[in-house]
Parts: structure tokens; C-alpha cells; sequence
């Protein structure tokens, strides 16, 4: 057991105390820092209210309606609220296209100065029939103004067919009160406090968190097994310990710098989360828009599932690229023949990803019973939605025999491997060496 | 011979292919120094794989003191590979460190010792440094300290001379006559006749995978038989080619030029041939009556069969 702890601990170390493993360390939380800080900063430059023309080829009482409204309307940023159109009403009924196109060619143009517009809203005789309206507009491209903008006028236009139609004006201001729908994630019987937002970004950044481990760590494990075939330094190692223990110690070595690092990445996020409020208070947010922000908490045993499935997914594939590596005898060879590997890693993310709109499906379910892609699908459906322990336990358990079958197989193919030169095995090859071994 | 510390009973390794190891049998006595000869190919390497447990022979059995090949006497046995490999990011100190403790060293008394050698062998400046930053000679050394670090019973090293300048050749040939005298055993392959004739007590030659010669040196060259004769010459080497021709009088010669190596023809006398090469005018500088050098013994054995070997045996997979 002293060799294992001993080639355990060369393999800690010599990574730790490399350039990539502290760079890619202190690296991880700046970025994360970055997303955090992202929009609070973002929110903070686009304060610039919109300007907005409302041509109104109607005339009457709705265009101005449409004005007034448009110049209430405030927008909250993180650090204040300011309005968010600055509104101008043309009215134009009879000679619509002419102006609409002398006003279109002053939209977007930045040379234009104050008088540049952002957009111009087309109202013509039949918007209020046929709820038509035209924006023409150098900011149709954002989502979130497009959506701004019609929540603002939807109403009115509701309204005023409900008024046409003979309804108490003051019944249609109570009935357009505004419907507000909050989220928040239930588990285990309980509320969590969590936002159905934040649960979605908290698996979508694990998964995306556990595939680079997996993928880097995992070509660390058999880049070290090239290494030490190609320089012959195995001879040395084998002569004093087994394959198996060298494998387990190599592996094991790995695992726990890849669990050094994320939890030095998941130590950050919880510390930025925990003291978010006056993070963002020093960037000059306010505490109330900072509360709104999805940011996820991490709860104790949801670290617990992804840290497990993490290791056991990082066992069962590091298996496989120390077996590739073995066959190979060199990096090149080793790079070209880890893709299936590689490939099953990848489809584990996809797959996760086609799960994130129905994480309890019968797909989900049966995902999470494949030792290839339980290690990606459980941990984020654990986080989607509450998950009974039954269903965790068999996952795990699938996931333990998976393990056993496929290290099995990858340790015989190693013990021949590490020490066989020459031409890469064919697969009949490989599976004697399997029998054999 | 009764205290074999290591011995080969009819050991076959066969390959994709080829019989590598043909039934060899020999034993290796405990202290002193063993030589494994043989040309390129001739299966040193595999032999010496199948002693350190890193490849099983496929018959024959191999016995280690006293019992069979195993890693638990790994810690009472020093390797050091033909293929030099070591990590190469590794610090020296903190590499020897590693191979100590998987001997089974603790670390601090791993790192002590490393000290020591380091000291010993002139690389004291070096155990900070990364093994990349060392020339390949430095590189050699280092692997060497590894292999007889933990003060192994046996050491067994595989070419450890080759590759090396005089100078370093001659640090690693004291360091192995040094440990001999404590009373440990080195084995240890090479193809280089002339280091195998000084250093070792014993030898074994093997060609294409089959023993040839066998046994303490003086043994085997009284076995080999024969009358030898070095020369050499000052003035005129020429003019003794044709004395030197004369079949009744010489059977053999391995001409160096200034310097000959000749084997006397049966039934002629030494002093006969000194007659006839003072009468020659030669210039004669040496006339000595020798043993016959390990290195005729190993052309008249495997020259012919040398000349023919397989290709580089460590490229041949199992």
C-alpha cells in the first residue's frame, strides 16, 4: 500500500506544482468573477434611454395614448431606474409613408447626433381592429426591448377595443392589474428558497463544470501512461508493483488534483454567492436587483451527488484512457485513438443537455441507469428536480457495476499494454489480451 | 555454487514469430560480478525482463534467493532497464525519492541517501533541477543511484556502460567494483568484451538466444585452449604479414594494425615465432605469451552466427 500512496503522491504533486495547474486554478474563479460581475457592469452601460418615434397614421385618441404610455415606462437597471423610452408623437394621418420613410432614414445613424432615432412604432387606422403595429427600428435584433415594447402597448390596445365594446374604463384598468408569476424549486417536500431560474443555470454549470474535469483529467491519466510506456519507466514500476496498483495509484493521484481543483472553483462560487449582496454592493448594484439575479445557492448534498458522481464518472473514464493509452507509444498515436472515449464523453453532455427540459421523462430515467451517462444526467436531475433516494441509489449502483466491468477490462488491457511495443493491437488483439492477461 | 542467488532453469520466451530465449540454464552465485554477454539481438534484454518479473517466461523456471520471481523481493533488488527513461519534469532529488520509496524506503531515509549519491557522483548541484535540464550522461547517472539506492542484495543492470564517456564510465565501473567487494551481486549485460573481461567473475555468453559459454572466466579461457601470443610492432608491421601467414606456425590472427592477437598453430613453440619475427626485422615493441581475450573467445564462438542475428530483440512485441 505504501507503493500505491507513494506513485498516488507523485502524481499529486508533480501536477499541482506545474504552471498549467495554477494557472488553469486561479484562472477558474477570475472567470467566474467575470460572469458574476458580467451583468451588473453590462446593465450599467446600457442606461441610454430609447429613442422612439410614434408615428401615428391614425390620428384620434390612441396614437397619443400609445406616446404617453411608452414615456411612463421605467426601467429598472441595477443601479437605478431611469425611463426607458424618450418618445416623440408625429402625427401623420393622410401622408404616413412619406414621413415614415424620411424618419426611417434617421434611424440607426449615429452621425445623426440627438437626433438619431432607435426606432420608429408605425400605427396605422387598423391597429386598433387587426392589433397590427409596426416597429421599424435599428434594436429589433434584442429580445428584451422587442418584448418591453409590446408588453407596454398590449394593453392599450386591449383597452381600447374593451372601451369601443362599451366596458367601464375603470373596469379595464382594474382588469389589466398586472399577473406576476414567482418560481421556486420545491424539494424533498420542502421550499428551497431557489428560483426555477437558478436551478437550470446551477445544472447547466456542473455538467458543463464535470465534462472539462472529465476530458482533462481524463487525458491526463493517459497521457502519464504514455509517458511512462514510451520512456520505458515502467519496466522499472512494474518490477515493484502490479499494473493494477500503478493504475490505482495513477488514477486515484489524478482524481484527487482534479477534486482539489474544483473544489477550489466550487469554494469561490460559494463564497461569491454567500456574499453576493456586498460583492455587487462594491460594484455599486443595489441590493434589490442583486436578489433578483438568478444565482443559485449550493446546497450540502447536492455538493454531495455531483462530487460522488464526479469521482465515480472520473474512475470509470479514466479507466478507458489509461487502457488507450497503454496500447499506444506515443502522444500522437494516444490523441488520434482516444476519440471514442472521448466521444462518449461528449454524448454524456448532449444528452444531458436534450434532459434539462424533461428531466423526469422515461429517457431521464433510463439515462440514469447507463454507467457511460449517469455520471452526467443524475447529478443535473438531481438539481432539476427533486430525485427520491431510491432512484439516486440505483443510479449509483449502476454506476458502481458499470465501474467494476469496465476496470476490470481496462486493467488487462493495461497489464498487457504497458509493456507490448510496436504495431497498436487490432480489436480480435485486443480482446486477447483481455482472455489472457 | 551451491549458494546460487538467482538461477535459470531451461528458460524458453518465445515472440510473434521467434524464440527469443532458447532453454537457458544458468546460475548466478551470490557476491561478485556476473557478466551476461552476447551480440545485438542475442536476448540479454528479454533475459534479464524475465528475471525482473517484468514479462513471465513462457517454460523454465527462474529462482530467486531461493524461491520464485515475485515482487515482494522487490525491495532486495536493483534494475536498472537498457531503455533509459526517466520523468522528465520531475526535480532529480524528488525522482529518487519515488523509486526509493516504491523499494520500500521511507522518504526520509530515501531523500538522505539520495543525497549521498548525488554527492558521490558529482550531481549535488543538480537535485533541484528538473531531469530535463540534465545532459543524458547526468540523466544516466541518476537512473543508476535509483537502481542501487535502496543497497540491493542483487543489481542487475542492463548495458550500463553504454552510452557513456570514458570519464563517467570509469565513476559507475568503481561504484559497481565498490559494491562487489561489499559482498553484493551485480549482474549485469553488455556487449563490450573488453569491460566484461576486467570487471567480472563469472560469465555467460549467449548467441540467438542460446548459452554458449558458461563459467568463471579463467575457467572458461583454460577451456578454450590454445597457445596466444600479443604483439606489437614498432617499425615495420608489413614485413611480419608473411611470417604471420604461415599456417604450421600461426592458426590465427586478429590483426589491429600496430598490434596483433595470434593463436599458435598446434605442435609450434612460442619461441619459434619469435625467432622468425626478429629475423623479419619487425621492430618488435611487445612479445608476450597470453591467455586468449574474452573478445577472440566471443568472435570464435558467435562470430559467425552474430553476423546474422535478428533485429533489435526489444522491438519484438508479446
Amino acid at each position: 500500500m505504501d507503493k500505491v500512496w507513494a506513485v498516488i503522491r507523485r502524481e499529486f504533486i508533480s501536477r499541482v506544482q506545474s504552471r498549467a495547474f495554477v494557472i488553469s486554478t486561479i484562472l477558474g474563479p477570475l472567470l467566474m468573477g467575470a460572469l458574476f460581475m458580467m451583468p451588473i457592469l453590462l446593465a450599467k452601460r446600457q442606461t441610454a434611454a430609447r429613442h422612439v418615434v410614434v408615428l401615428d397614421g391614425a390620428g384620434g385618441d390612441f396614437g397619443r395614448q400609445v406616446a404617453d404610455r411608452l414615456r411612463a415606462e421605467m426601467r429598472d437597471t441595477v443601479t437605478h431606474t431611469i425611463p426607458r423610452y424618450r418618445v416623440e408623437y408625429v402625427a401623420a394621418a393622410g401622408r404616413l409613408d412619406a414621413v415614415r420613410d424620411s424618419l426611417v432614414a434617421l434611424t440607426g445613424l449615429r452621425k445623426a447626433g440627438p437626433g438619431a432615432l432607435d426606432g420608429v412604432l408605425v400605427l396605422w387606422d387598423s391597429t386598433l381592429a387587426t392589433g397590427k403595429m409596426q416597429y421599424d427600428g435599428a434594436n429589433v435584433g434584442s429580445p428584451n426591448d422587442m418584448n418591453a415594447l409590446e408588453r407596454a402597448v398590449r394593453p392599450l390596445v386591449i383597452g381600447a377595443r374593451l372601451e369601443r365594446a362599451g366596458v367601464d374604463p375603470d373596469v379595464v384598468a382594474a382588469a389589466q392589474g398586472k399577473v406576476e408569476l414567482r418560481t421556486e424549486r420545491v424539494s424533498q417536500g420542502k421550499l428551497t428558497g431557489q428560483s426555477g431560474d437558478a436551478s437550470f443555470l446551477l445544472a447547466y454549470v456542473m455538467s458543463f463544470m464535470l465534462y472539462l474535469a472529465l476530458l482533462l483529467y481524463g487525458m491526463q491519466v493517459m497521457s502519464s501512461v504514455v509517458e511512462e510506456k514510451s520512456s520505458r519507466i515502467v519496466e522499472v514500476l512494474v518490477s515493484s508493483l502490479t499494473p493494477f496498483q500503478l493504475l490505482m495509484g495513477k488514477v486515484i493521484g489524478v482524481a484527487s488534483v482534479a477534486l482539489l481543483q474544483l473544489s477550489i472553483w466550487a469554494g469561490t462560487a460559494m463564497v461569491l454567492t454567500t456574499y453576493r449582496l456586498q460583492v455587487a454592493g462594491a460594484f455599486g448594484a443595489s441590493p434589490r436587483t442583486v436578489s433578483d439575479l438568478p444565482i443559485p445557492t449550493v446546497s450540502p448534498a447536492m455538493l454531495v451527488v455531483f462530487l460522488g458522481f464526479f469521482v465515480l464518472g472520473f474512475f470509470f473514464y479514466s479507466a478507458m484512457y489509461a487502457a488507450v493509452g497503454s496500447m499506444c507509444n506515443s502522444h500522437q498515436e494516444a490523441q488520434q485513438s482516444q476519440t471514442p472515449v472521448t466521444l462518449f464523453v461528449a454524448a454524456g453532455l448532449m444528452l444531458m443537455f436534450s434532459l434539462l427540459g424533461e428531466p423526469n421523462g422515461t429517457m431521464a430515467h433510463v439515462l440514469s441507469l447507463v454507467p457511460f451517462f449517469a455520471p452526467f444526467v443524475t447529478p443535473v436531475r438531481y438539481s432539476l428536480s427533486p430525485l427520491p433516494w431510491s432512484e439516486l441509489l440505483l443510479s449509483v449502483l449502476a454506476m458502481v457495476a458499470g465501474l467494476v466491468v469496465v476496470v476490470w477490462i481496462a486493467a488487462r488491457i493495461y497489464r498487457v499494454g504497458i509493456l507490448s511495443y510496436g504495431k497498436k493491437p487490432r480489436l480480435a488483439e485486443l480482446a486477447r489480451w483481455v482472455r489472457t492477461a | 555454487m551451491a549458494e546460487a542467488i538467482l538461477r535459470l532453469d531451461g528458460v524458453v520466451k518465445r515472440f510473434a514469430g521467434h524464440t527469443a530465449v532458447h532453454d537457458l540454464s544458468m546460475a548466478v552465485p551470490a557476491g561478485g560480478i556476473f557478466g551476461l554477454l552476447g551480440p545485438n539481438g542475442a536476448g540479454k534484454t528479454t533475459t534479464i525482463r524475465m528475471i525482473m518479473n517484468v514479462i513471465t517466461p513462457d517454460a523454465g523456471r527462474i529462482t530467486l534467493f531461493g524461491g520464485p520471481v515475485s515482487r515482494s523481493l522487490a525491495a532486495r533488488v536493483g534494475f536498472l532497464p537498457e531503455e533509459r527513461g526517466l520523468y522528465k519534469k520531475m526535480r532529480v532529488l524528488d525522482h529518487l525519492v519515488f523509486f526509493g520509496e516504491l523499494k520500500g524506503l521511507t522518504p526520509r531515509a530515501a531523500r538522505t541517501r539520495s543525497r549521498e549519491w548525488l554527492d558521490r557522483l558529482g550531481l549535488a548541484d543538480w537535485s533541484s533541477h528538473k531531469v530535463e535540464d540534465l545532459s543524458k550522461g547526468m540523466q544516466q547517472k541518476v537512473q543508476f543511484i535509483s537502481a542501487l539506492l535502496h543497497e540491493p542484495e542483487l543489481l542487475v543492470l542492463d548495458e550500463p556502460f553504454s552510452g557513456l564517456d570514458p570519464v563517467n564510465s570509469q565513476v559507475m565501473k568503481d561504484v559497481v567494483v565498490d559494491l562487489a567487494r561489499q559482498g553484493r551481486t551485480v549482474l549485469f549485460s553488455t556487449h563490450i568484451m573488453e569491460q566484461a573481461e576486467r570487471m567480472c567473475d563469472r560469465i555467460v555468453i549467449i548467441s540467438r538466444g542460446r548459452k554458449v559459454v558458461d563459467g568463471a572466466i579463467a575457467e572458461v579461457k583454460r577451456d578454450f585452449g590454445g597457445s596466444y601470443v600479443a604483439l606489437a610492432f614498432g617499425r615495420d608491421g608489413a614485413r611480419a604479414a608473411p611470417v604471420l601467414a604461415d599456417r604450421t606456425l600461426v592458426a590465427q590472427v586478429d590483426d589491429y594494425g600496430a598490434s596483433a592477437e595470434v593463436r599458435l598453430a598446434d605442435g609450434a613453440a612460442a619461441d619459434q615465432l619469435l625467432a622468425r619475427l626478429v629475423s623479419a626485422g619487425v621492430g618488435l615493441t611487445r612479445f608476450e605469451v597470453v591467455e586468449p581475450s574474452l573478445h577472440s573467445i566471443f568472435i570464435a564462438k558467435v562470430g559467425p552466427e552474430a553476423a546474422t542475428a535478428p533485429a533489435k530483440e526489444e522491438l519484438v512485441h508479446g
